[in-house]
């Protein structure tokens, strides 16, 4: 087959339609973000351009031409599913890495919400701390512990996604598992923040600093929803590894 | 030629079609179907996760360049997949000239 020439005709709008269905084909239930997911449109999109053009240099109809690129393309199912381990790697590690940022400002916030609350409303010394809020003995362990999963999972997710992963058999089943992993325990440490707050407020309402408390909700909240979400769809995107 | 008898050289092919100069997809996927004499054609479409694969793993990157009002991404050779090259080159040599001198009939001169 000659090389394809530049400038051809453009594609009639039943080989457009050829290869946009195509390319619905195979992006349909991709992971990754839908940047990640546009690029491989864009990519793909451009190859079946170049195998038209190819069979056009050889003499086929703009129509023959499109069936035959797609055909050369291969199974669409095949070709998703040999995106997706890479997808749903690249996905992992995103999620992973984002937890990572996010999570020393979101505790940044929650402190400053009760050095504020400690300093400026009940105005007490910084080395005199109230006592405990009620059922801590029981919260904040289990904070802990779910801090400390989230960070090794986190981290873990991050390490096994590197470049040095090159033989993806290890990394695309285990990172989507890690990071996973790491949104719930992200969100689980947000809901135990939640109920210690709720406590807060129903014990002692006026001793807490309502701006500072308000903006650390609200990150937490927003972490909450996005965590709780990345979770599932690096669940999903493991589920889908054949 | 079967998909599976080509699926643990194809990296090395990817990169070798890489050497002389950066190409995009199709024209890698040009390089092994006219390279092989028409012996090696996979599915056009599975080159591209395959390329995305050598390029996390460091062996190749990849640049978004227009060309004839097409955007394309074009792949290059980094340091380390040239040595990766030159370590599946040597592999494959030592593999097949032991196979070679296994299967040929009458001893003569191996051929690589």
């Amino acid at each position: 087959m000659t090389r394809a020439t530049a400038g051809m005709a453009p594609p009639g709008p039943a080989s457009r339609h050829l290869v946009d269905s195509y390319l619905a084909e195979v992006t349909a239930g991709l992971p990754g973000s839908a940047r990640a997911r546009a690029s491989v449109v864009d990519e793909l999109r451009a190859g079946l351009l170049d195998a038209i053009d190819a069979y056009r240099s050889a003499g086929l109809t703009a129509e023959q031409a499109a069936q035959a690129a797609v055909s050369e393309f291969g199974d669409p199912g095949q070709v998703a599913g040999a995106f997706r381990p890479g997808l749903a790697v690249s996905q992992a590690r995103r999620v992973a890495v984002t937890l990572v940022a996010t999570g020393p400002l979101i505790g940044l916030l929650w402190g400053a919400a009760a050095l504020a609350s400690h300093l400026g409303i009940r105005h007490a010394p910084p080395w005199q701390w109230a006592g405990a809020p009620p059922g801590s003995l029981v919260a904040f362990p289990l904070a802990a512990a779910a801090l400390a999963v989230t960070v090794w999972a986190a981290l873990f997710a991050v390490a096994v996604t590197g470049h040095l992963t090159r033989w993806l058999a290890f990394g695309a089943r285990l990172a989507p598992a890690a990071a996973a992993i790491a949104g719930f325990g992200a969100m689980t440490v947000d809901l135990i923040i939640f109920v210690l707050l709720a406590g807060r407020l129903v014990a002692a309402p006026g001793t807490l600093a309502p701006a500072p408390v308000a903006v650390a909700a609200a990150a937490s909240l927003i972490r909450l929803t996005l965590a709780r979400r990345a979770g599932r769809r690096c669940l999903a995107a493991r589920a889908a590894l054949t | 030629m079967r998909p599976e008898t080509l699926k643990g050289h194809l990296d090395g092919m990817l990169l070798a079609a890489l050497e002389p100069a950066p190409r995009h997809g199709y024209a890698i996927m040009e390089v092994l179907r006219d390279g092989s004499g028409g012996q090696f054609d996979l599915p056009t479409g599975t080159v591209y996760p395959a390329l995305h694969r050598l390029e996390r793993a460091g062996l190749i990157k990849a640049a978004w360049s227009e060309a004839g009002g097409r955007r394309r991404r074009v792949y290059q050779l980094t340091p380390a997949g040239r040595r990766a090259l030159d370590a599946e080159r040597g592999t494959w040599r030592d593999f097949s000239a032991a196979v070679t001198a296994l299967l040929e009939p009458a001893p003569r001169p191996v051929t690589s």
